[in-house]
């Protein structure tokens, strides 16, 4: 007999700690998993969503250390202490289907960005949202720069053939940005009424001093043939660049055009020397601020809406029921790569 | 040096001394096979601009290699060869940015003479290859076990090296003409990285063959038990061997963000791999023992006219590969008869 009573005076002072816990959250607050911080780029972007909550709302930021089950009991964390609104960079995007789950029994709404699940897992529930970059835009964005200037400097056409001969450094192949960058760079010069020719293909791994030594052997193989230089990223893009130095381009009015892409300070220094002709951004401000936006808005029951870009479907058309905020990358060249200096 | 056959062909040339010359000098003909080969097939190849371009890079490969040479004939191995190369290359690229560069890593880094960032890489390889050392003949952890421990180690204290506040880790670039000079720049008619490499190469001569530091690193190798019984000190020597090494190492990542024009925490990934089956390929026994410089120079030389040239000759990323592996393999095997035909 005593101890039912003892049970009961158990059961009720745990229900009513439990209650009041959930009478305490009654202001809204984001719950903030990045999947891993010393990532570069993810670092600016949670800069910025901190930035930006700061002052309007609270945020739990945790580090998810590349590890999937680790998020998921961050998630369960962010859940129990009724976060009103979620917003998770995943580990492993092809998980996001217990996510999503979790947050659906609470009824708590989920902004998932940067890492994007399939499509498949996007339709499960109406409440979940992704922002990222669309990584074929980095490749149409680097044609664009090299058609632009293909068509305003006639002799760049060095064999005067009207045909645009070019060699493509690739990042890691089996990487999917590498084989976007490749594909939709060359797309993009062909959309712009220029015939190609590719001389040269290969992959130095995202690595600068492969780059280098990949392009000071395309040079050999193709001495005085290359008329545009593409690379997947601004490490190779600078490695090619100091091959050419050594080959004698950049100075005495030798010089060839190279493009790349990510915006790194060396890449910008690069543009300021005229030694590269035009990066892509993967802008992290503008991803952090659209994420943040989202987040804030569900958390507070406020109209969804994203002044970064508009609610999009999963293939970019822009419809007010789509669950996706495709964040634009941005072309960096000598004109404006100064907005993008550190301050 | 160590050559025990030297004067039994040396008198008459017939079928037989050639093939025991063929046998003896295997590996270099197998180097000169190759050349000769892609020479033919591309005539790009041959000219005087790749080949300066083969042994510019081989600079910095045979500085690594020789270093992995000494360790490998102690009868050690040396893992933290490649992260080692890294720590150097970042530790000097961070000393050397440009005043004017946008990003430095030392926002105030005062105007320092060029030999500081130098000797800052060499010290910081230094210092590793002490631990090294110290690990392996005072602690007796096993060379395999030590270095792989260091080889972690250093490729943590690289990436928070560059990972500062408020930028995060990034790509470090900027580098001064006077530094980069040291890459790409000339004495006279002959190229700098190159020079350097020679003396070093002459200097490790000298150390291996004539001192009694290089006697007592073969006898080590050769018979652990027969050192030490004849009075050897193997922990003096051993934490010598390893220090020397850990400079060279970091003289190689000098040189190395010296020719590419900058560095990030990813330099020298798996060079201790490319420098240790470039001393095998050379004659180097992996047993101890064994082994030249002249060998080790031979090796690094077919590492990197295969690396040139299979990208001159437009081979796919992945066939190089395969190519490579291929390659590696036969020429151990051929030169091995060496050795075998003895008993």
């Amino acid at each position: 007999m005593k101890k039912i009573v003892m049970l009961f005076l158990v059961a009720a002072l745990v229900l009513s700690v439990g209650g009041c816990a959930k009478k305490a959250v009654v202001t809204p607050k984001i719950g903030v998993a990045i999947y891993k911080f010393d990532d570069t780029f993810m670092s600016y972007v949670r800069n910025q969503i901190q930035s930006a909550a700061n002052g309007k709302i609270l945020l739990s930021v945790q580090d998810s250390q590349y590890d999937q089950p680790k998020q998921n009991d961050q998630v369960d964390q962010f859940l129990v202490e009724g976060d009103t609104a979620l917003a998770i960079n995943m580990v492993d995007p092809s998980a996001v289907s217990v996510i999503i789950d979790k947050c659906k029994t609470k009824n708590v709404p989920l902004v998932l960005f940067n890492r994007e699940p399939v499509a498949a897992d996007m339709a499960a529930w109406d409440k979940v949202y992704y922002v990222g970059a669309k990584a074929q835009q980095s490749g149409t964005y680097q044609g664009e720069i090299v058609a632009e200037y293909w068509k305003a400097h006639p002799e760049a056409d060095l064999n005067k053939d009207g045909i645009l001969q070019y060699v493509m450094l690739m990042g890691d192949p089996s990487n999917t940005d590498a084989k976007y960058r490749t594909e939709f760079s060359i797309k993009a010069i062909e959309a712009a009424g220029i015939k190609v020719q590719k001389l040269a293909e290969d992959t130095a791994m995202w690595d600068r001093v492969k780059g280098q030594e990949k392009m000071a052997a395309f040079l050999t193989a193709n001495a005085g043939k290359i008329e545009v230089v593409l690379a997947n990223n601004d490490d190779m893009g600078l490695g090619a660049i100091e091959a050419l130095k050594a080959a004698g381009y950049f100075k005495n009015g030798k010089y060839m055009p190279v493009v790349s892409v990510d915006a790194t300070p060396p890449a910008l220094d690069a543009l300021a020397q005229g030694t590269l002709l035009g990066t892509v951004l993967n802008d992290a401000v503008k991803q952090g601020q659209a994420t943040f936006d989202l987040a804030y808005a569900l958390a507070t029951g406020a109209e969804v809406k994203s002044d970064v870009a508009p609610l999009a479907l999963a293939d970019g058309t822009v419809d007010s029921t789509g669950k996706y905020i495709w964040v634009p990358y941005v072309k960096v060249t000598k004109d404006n790569y100064k907005d993008f200096l550190a301050k | 040096m160590k050559n025990p056959a030297s004067t039994s062909w040396s008198k008459r040339i017939n079928a037989r001394s050639i093939r025991e010359f063929a046998t003896k000098n295997a590996i270099i003909l197998v180097l000169a096979a190759l050349v000769l080969v892609i020479g033919i097939v591309k005539n790009g190849f041959l000219t005087p601009d790749n080949l300066v371009n083969i042994m510019r890079i081989s600079s910095v490969r045979l500085i690594i290699a020789l270093g992995a040479a000494g360790v490998l004939i102690s009868g050690g191995v040396d893992l933290s060869a490649g992260r080692t190369v890294g720590l150097a290359a970042v530790v000097a690229a961070s000393l050397a940015q440009r005043p004017d560069y946008a990003s430095k890593i030392f926002p105030n880094l005062p105007y320092m003479w060029v030999i500081v960032p130098i000797l800052a890489g060499i010290a910081a390889g230094l210092l590793v290859g002490i631990i090294n050392g110290l690990a392996i003949a005072y602690l007796k952890v096993p060379p395999f076990i030590a270095t792989l421990g260091t080889m972690v180690i250093v490729w943590g204290a690289a990436s928070l090296y560059v990972d500062r506040p408020p930028l995060g880790a990034q790509p470090i670039g900027g580098l001064r003409t006077d530094f980069t000079n040291l890459g790409t720049g000339s004495v006279g008619f002959m190229p700098t990285i190159i020079l350097i490499a020679l003396i070093v190469y002459c200097i490790y001569w000298v150390m291996l063959n004539k001192t009694q530091l290089g006697k007592n690193i073969y006898a080590i190798g050769g018979n652990l038990n027969a050192a030490i019984v004849s009075g050897v000190n193997v922990k003096k020597n051993l934490v010598t061997l390893y220090a020397i090494a850990g400079m060279l190492y970091g003289l190689g990542g000098v040189l190395l963000s010296a020719r590419s024009g900058g560095a990030t925490n990813n330099y020298g990934q798996s060079y201790e791999l490319d420098a240790i089956a470039a001393s095998v390929i050379g004659g180097v026994s992996n047993m101890g023992g064994i082994g030249t410089v002249a060998g080790v120079l031979t090796g690094v030389l077919i590492f990197e006219v295969l690396n040139n040239g299979l990208v001159v000759l437009g081979i796919s990323a992945y066939w190089q590969q395969v190519v490579k592996g291929v390659i590696i393999v036969a020429a151990v095997a051929v030169d091995i008869r060496k050795y075998s035909k003895k008993r």
